[in-house]
């Protein structure tokens, strides 16, 4: 009997070790919160991403896409010619960007919307991914007699994302573009495409990020799935990514349903995005 | 009689403590460098203090830091203090001399030592705070500097310049009684 007394003073006295003191209030559960950095920059690769121009946050970037690498060193692997985008947007708040574009591919000018519909969340209270509706409104400039709505293209996609740990992300990405105007009879003016991505993280700063749309229905002859392959390396001020990809065009009609490259013939492009953001 | 007894044994110390806690402790760190300010202010920090035994327990969640700068934050939870894998820092120790510390309105200075656990690094520390009662609240303040390679937290060579060394931390609680 005596030493069972022991025990309980003994077992009593364990309720004083340090780390009991919290739990002596903790009856709540933590709360949950959103998760962070799914991707590094509002592009995976060529793709949008469903991260955003954040809250009162003006963020530029800086396209370039390089000449096809086909005529090997006569044009430095294609460095000698390069395909331009400017792009800004800003963060109305934490579920609204608003941005604007100048692509020199077709010198085409674009309008776009990001909405956060829902965004993944840490447990108790568990969201599975995030989702974002994207919307692009483009006009292409390169053609001086065209009646307006004929320069017309629309671009819609949602966006769904989850970062499945730490280190991988991935992205699915059901796409449709519009074309005002066609170019020949068989294409329809809808084109339905189902784009997919993702990042693995390398190291704390860098990543490797991969995205693909594959076509749904028919395409003419001619047509290349887009695909981008590229690298992350966050900065702190600036995010850079350095990319090849098979698409020359950075605006959404461009690269989803105007491909051009193909590994076979080593026609593909050379490329990086800057990003950079400033707090207004 | 066994049975009571054994259950005084029991209760006493779990209902006997005179505990004091808070959930909405405020922790902010300031690194100042020429080029760039950095602050960031948390508002959740939980502790408890242990009125008999002057032992006090901290927990820090990290993502409860916000700065101004969004991007800042994102990179602060995901490139310094790994928020993900270190989602809490955390402090247990105890007011030294607490026997000999009479609580009252007047703000007393005292030391505090123990061990700091911030990004999975443990390390001991001993810092000077001051500690007074009033309106049935303990409340307490400090302020020290810890060093960010104390606990491992890297910073690139290309931001040296903009994130100091030696980071001011100050803390400001009050505590009412469970």
């Amino acid at each position: 009997m005596k030493s069972f007394f022991l025990l309980i003073l003994f077992s009593s006295s364990i309720y004083y070790s340090q780390e009991d003191l919290l739990s002596f209030i903790d009856d709540e559960e933590p709360a949950s919160l959103p998760i962070q950095s799914i991707f590094k920059a509002t592009r995976i690769v060529n793709a949008q991403s469903v991260e955003m121009a954040r809250s009162k946050t003006l963020e530029f970037i800086i396209f370039h896409r390089f000449g096809s690498m086909s005529n090997g060193f006569y044009d430095l692997y294609g460095l000698d010619e390069a395909s331009v985008r400017f792009d800004l947007s800003y963060g109305l708040n934490e579920n609204i960007s608003l941005g604007f574009g100048r692509s020199s591919y077709l010198k085409t000018y674009d309008f776009f919307y990001k909405l956060k519909l829902l965004s993944q969340k840490s447990k108790p209270s568990y969201s599975f991914a995030s989702v974002v509706l994207f919307s692009k409104l483009e006009i292409a400039t390169i053609n001086k007699t065209l009646e307006f709505k004929n320069r017309l293209i629309y671009d819609v996609q949602l966006l769904i994302a989850r970062k499945i740990n730490q280190n991988f992300s991935i992205q699915i990405m059901p796409t449709v573009i519009h074309k005002n105007l066609i170019q020949t009879e068989d294409i329809s003016n809808n084109l339905f495409s189902f784009g997919m991505g993702g990042r693995a993280k390398v190291t704390k700063r860098v990543s490797f990020n991969i995205d693909t749309f594959i076509p749904l229905g028919n395409r003419r002859t001619s047509f290349n799935q887009s695909w981008g392959l590229g690298c992350d390396i966050d900065t702190g001020g600036h995010v850079f990514q350095l990319l090849v990809t098979n698409a020359q065009g950075t605006f959404e009609s461009s690269y989803i349903e105007n491909a051009t490259g193909n590994i076979k013939d080593i026609e593909i492009f050379f490329g990086f995005n800057i990003t950079r953001s400033f707090i207004i | 009689m066994i049975k009571t007894l054994l259950c005084l044994f029991i209760l006493v110390p779990i209902y006997g403590k005179n505990i004091y806690f808070t959930r909405s402790g405020s922790v902010s760190f300031f690194s100042g460098t020429p080029l760039e300010d950095i602050k960031a202010n948390n508002e959740q920090v939980t502790c408890v203090l242990d009125m008999e035994t002057g032992k006090t327990s901290f927990r820090i969640p990290i993502r409860g830091f916000v700065f101004k700068n969004a991007l800042m934050q994102e990179h602060f939870n995901e490139n310094y203090l790994e928020s993900e894998k270190y989602p809490n820092a955390s402090f247990n120790g105890e007011i030294q001399n607490w026997n000999n510390l009479l609580m009252n309105e007047e703000p007393k200075q005292v030391v505090i030592a123990g061990e700091m656990t911030i990004h999975g690094i443990t390390n001991s520390i001993k810092e000077n705070g001051i500690i007074y009662k009033r309106k049935k609240k303990v409340n307490g303040q400090a302020t020290f500097n810890i060093s960010l390679s104390d606990y491992m937290v890297k910073i690139p060579k290309i931001l040296k310049k903009n994130i100091a060394e030696s980071v001011e931390l100050k803390i400001n609680l009050e505590l009412k009684k469970k």
